[in-house]
């Protein structure tokens, strides 16, 4: 199937639950959703509505307790951590809040790591090519703590573009940077989607943050319970608003 | 908040922090006060000849354990306090002064060798009333010297562990502390590079210490029996001392010449050697009890066994309280033995379960979890590797002269195998710490690690 409504990722009816007997706490109460490929979708919700567990199950990070989970086509691998980093190596990658760079590791050898730990070829002139793009061509053997918020979240978002990932997961990517840094980091990955295709998904709480993707889905206690396209800023503030006295938050 | 209060409350919600320096507290209170209390029991009614025994016993032996003791609790609190570089970080940003953070360590400090004493006194009383069987067994001390626990072994045991604890910790704070708020904050997982001059001066000292002993066991002490035997020992330890505190030195040292191996094996490789190079620090105090255990157990084993060989080719009787060196040198031996490796696991689980975190971040780079077990398994098999040699260079200090002077050879009796054994314990006692430790961190979900 290599049309251009090809699918990246697909959800059907996922729950999660957290706990066991007597303190269970539903995160993801049946979600089910399908992304095209080369699409920027934003979530939102409320805090503790289960968006950071919708991502996280979506990504192979974690496993859903019912329902089934495919990226890029393939079901999300059964069997053990080792199989499940394979599957995530081959087609996802991710932007944290907090960077989560390795203190001890240069720029350059933080953005090539996924392919040293992959096994595959170390093609550093794309990584350097790819930092420049994120405008870090010139710290590339500085030390992450050498380096501003804004200018860590970019170094990984090339480490997670550096392995062409069909997928790419941020949670909260401008959620620790002032506005012009957090402009920056959104442009490049809508940048990502518009002239590499890859598919992102993230989440956020800021209605100018989600104005960049191209949709916007809505969830509350775990379940979604909306979906915005072409989504403005203005727009996105209300409907969150409206969410916000609906769940009585 | 009083400051001590912060203290109270750190110690209770970061007890797994403190751990390490809490068991380096009791077993080292335990040693202390189990030989002190050899004095207790001299001070009864014993005759002369044991009564000098008992003196011995607790002065020499308990000098070394004495050192030994104040250099674990020195080790383990550093790296306690290193790894909460951050929170100090913190709290400094919130406006605390560095002479109210040193007062918070100290007072945890305080605290927890307060404790620690207390909860030592059971098992040192226990620990003595053996060595005072022994000493029975071999008839050293009359059997109807009874056993006694008393205000020498409490004195002991509270006044070195507190004045121990309390250096270690103002000297760590202090340094901790004086790191500008803005430097600590970015630099806090990532530390400085060099060792300091005082660093370099007292490790110096140590070597040039032993390097003494050395000598005088060569010239001054060439025919002069069980004092070769005692003065030969001390050189190693010493040696061991100095070579533990340049240990950060000897790590750095050990990335360079290890480097091209290392970046020829892969991811991990990689892994292992940006580990060596950034947390030199957290890597030496792994190195600290390596180079201990080696130095001073190849050392003693060594001397005890050429010391034997030659009594036995001399075809003479042993000379008298040959039989009471021998009983102390296997009691040093055992007690040094057992707290270093002790200590070496000791200090292995609190800086691997303190990479949680960063154990986290590789696995969402993308790493499986057998290659984070193999970067900590090359990087520990360096370490092993830098401490067993850097050991083994101690041992020479003691083993050397005394062959030398007691049995005009260069080469000890014993055999390649009191050697290798002690290697194979070593790296044992590393490797299966390390790798254990890793294990237990990978439990922990990579997402529920990095969101710590
Ligand atoms: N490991 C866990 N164990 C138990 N409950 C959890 C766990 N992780 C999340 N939860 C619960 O699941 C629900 C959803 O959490 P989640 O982190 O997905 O929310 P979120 O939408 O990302 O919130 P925020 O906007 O604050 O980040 C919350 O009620 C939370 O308390
Ligand atoms: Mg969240």
């Amino acid at each position: 199937m290599n049309t251009s409504m090809e699918e990246a990722l697909r959800l059907e009816a996922v729950r999660r639950v957290y706990g066991s007997d007597g303190n269970r706490v539903t995160a993801l109460d049946g979600v089910s959703l399908a992304l095209p490929a080369g699409s920027f979708t934003a979530v939102m919700g409320p805090s503790g509505s289960g968006k950071s567990t919708l991502l996280q199950c979506a990504a192979g990070l974690d496993r859903p307790t019912e329902g089934r989970v495919y990226v890029d086509g393939a079901e999300l691998a059964g069997g053990g951590e080792a199989a499940l980093t394979r599957f995530r190596r081959e087609r996802i990658g991710f932007v944290f809040q907090r960077f989560n760079l390795l203190p001890t590791l240069t720029v350059m050898q933080n953005v090539t790591l996924p392919l040293k730990l992959a096994g595959r070829r170390v093609d550093r002139r794309r990584a350097r090519s790819i930092l420049e793009r994120v405008g870090l061509g010139d710290r590339l053997h500085h030390r992450p703590a050498e380096l501003s918020g804004g200018q860590q979240q970019r170094v990984a978002i090339a480490r997670a573009l550096v392995t062409e990932p069909k997928v790419v997961f941020a949670d909260e990517p401008t959620g620790a940077l002032d506005t012009r840094s957090a402009r920056e980091v959104l442009a490049l990955l809508q940048e990502s989607v518009r002239v590499y295709g890859r598919t992102i998904v993230m989440v956020t709480h800021d209605p100018v943050a989600a104005s960049h993707a191209d949709q916007v889905l809505f969830l509350a206690d775990g379940r979604l319970v909306g979906r915005m396209a072409a989504p403005t800023a203005e727009r996105v503030a209300e409907h969150m608003t409206r969410l916000g006295e609906l769940v009585g938050v | 908040m009083t400051v001590f209060g912060l203290a109270v409350r750190t110690l209770r919600h970061r007890a797994g922090g403190f751990a390490a320096v809490f068991l380096a507290m009791v077993l080292g209170a335990t040693i202390l006060m189990a030989f002190a209390s050899m004095l207790d029991i001299a001070t009864g009614d014993v005759p002369g000849a044991a009564r000098e025994t008992l003196v011995i016993m607790a002065t020499v032996v308990g000098g070394w354990g004495m050192l030994l003791v104040a250099f674990a609790v020195v080790s383990t609190l550093t790296l306690a306090v290193r790894q909460r570089a951050a929170e100090i970080a913190l709290l400094k940003s919130v406006g605390a002064t560095p002479a109210q953070l040193t007062r918070m360590i100290v007072g945890e400090a305080v605290a927890l060798a307060v404790v620690s004493v207390a909860l030592a006194v059971a098992p040192a009383a226990l620990a003595g009333r053996g060595l005072l069987a022994l000493l029975h067994d071999t008839g050293q001390v009359p059997a109807d010297v009874g056993y006694a626990f008393g205000p020498i072994a409490l004195a002991q045991g509270f006044g070195i562990t507190l004045v121990a604890s309390v250096a270690a910790a103002y000297i760590t704070a202090r340094r901790t502390t004086r790191v500008r708020v803005a430097e600590s904050l970015v630099s806090a997982e990532v530390e400085r590079p060099r060792m300091s001059k005082k660093r370099i001066v007292a490790g110096g000292l140590f070597l040039a210490l032993g390097l003494d002993l050395a000598i005088v066991t060569v010239t001054a002490m060439r025919n002069a029996g069980q004092e070769t035997m005692a003065t030969a020992g001390q050189a190693a330890i010493l040696a061991s001392f100095g070579l533990a505190v340049l240990a950060p030195g000897l790590v750095r040292g050990a990335a360079r010449l290890a480097g091209g191996v290392l970046e020829r094996c892969g991811a991990a490789g990689d892994l292992a050697l940006a580990s060596l190079r950034g947390r030199t620090g957290q890597a030496a105090s792994v190195v600290t009890p390596i180079i201990l255990f080696t130095g001073i157990g190849t050392g003693t084993l060594y001397v005890q066994a050429t010391e034997n060989a030659v009594i036995a080719r001399s075809g003479l009787a042993p000379e008298e309280g040959a039989e009471t060196i021998e009983t102390l040198n296997l009691v040093v031996i055992g007690m040094i033995v057992a707290f270093t490796a002790l200590m070496l696991v000791n200090t292995l689980l609190a800086a691997t379960a303190h990479r949680r975190r960063e154990f986290g971040q590789l696995r969402l780079a993308g790493a499986a979890p057998g290659q984070v077990l193999g970067a900590v398994a090359l990087e520990g098999a360096v370490l092993m590797v830098t401490g067993v040699l850097a050991g083994t260079v101690a041992s020479v200090f003691t083993i050397l002269p005394f062959t030398v002077a007691r049995a005009d050879a260069l080469v000890p009796d014993g055999g390649p195998g009191i050697y290798a054994g002690t290697v194979a314990v070593a790296a044992a006692l590393t490797l299966v710490t390390v790798v254990g430790a890793t294990r237990r961190a990978l439990r922990v979900p990579a997402v529920e690690a990095v969101a710590v």
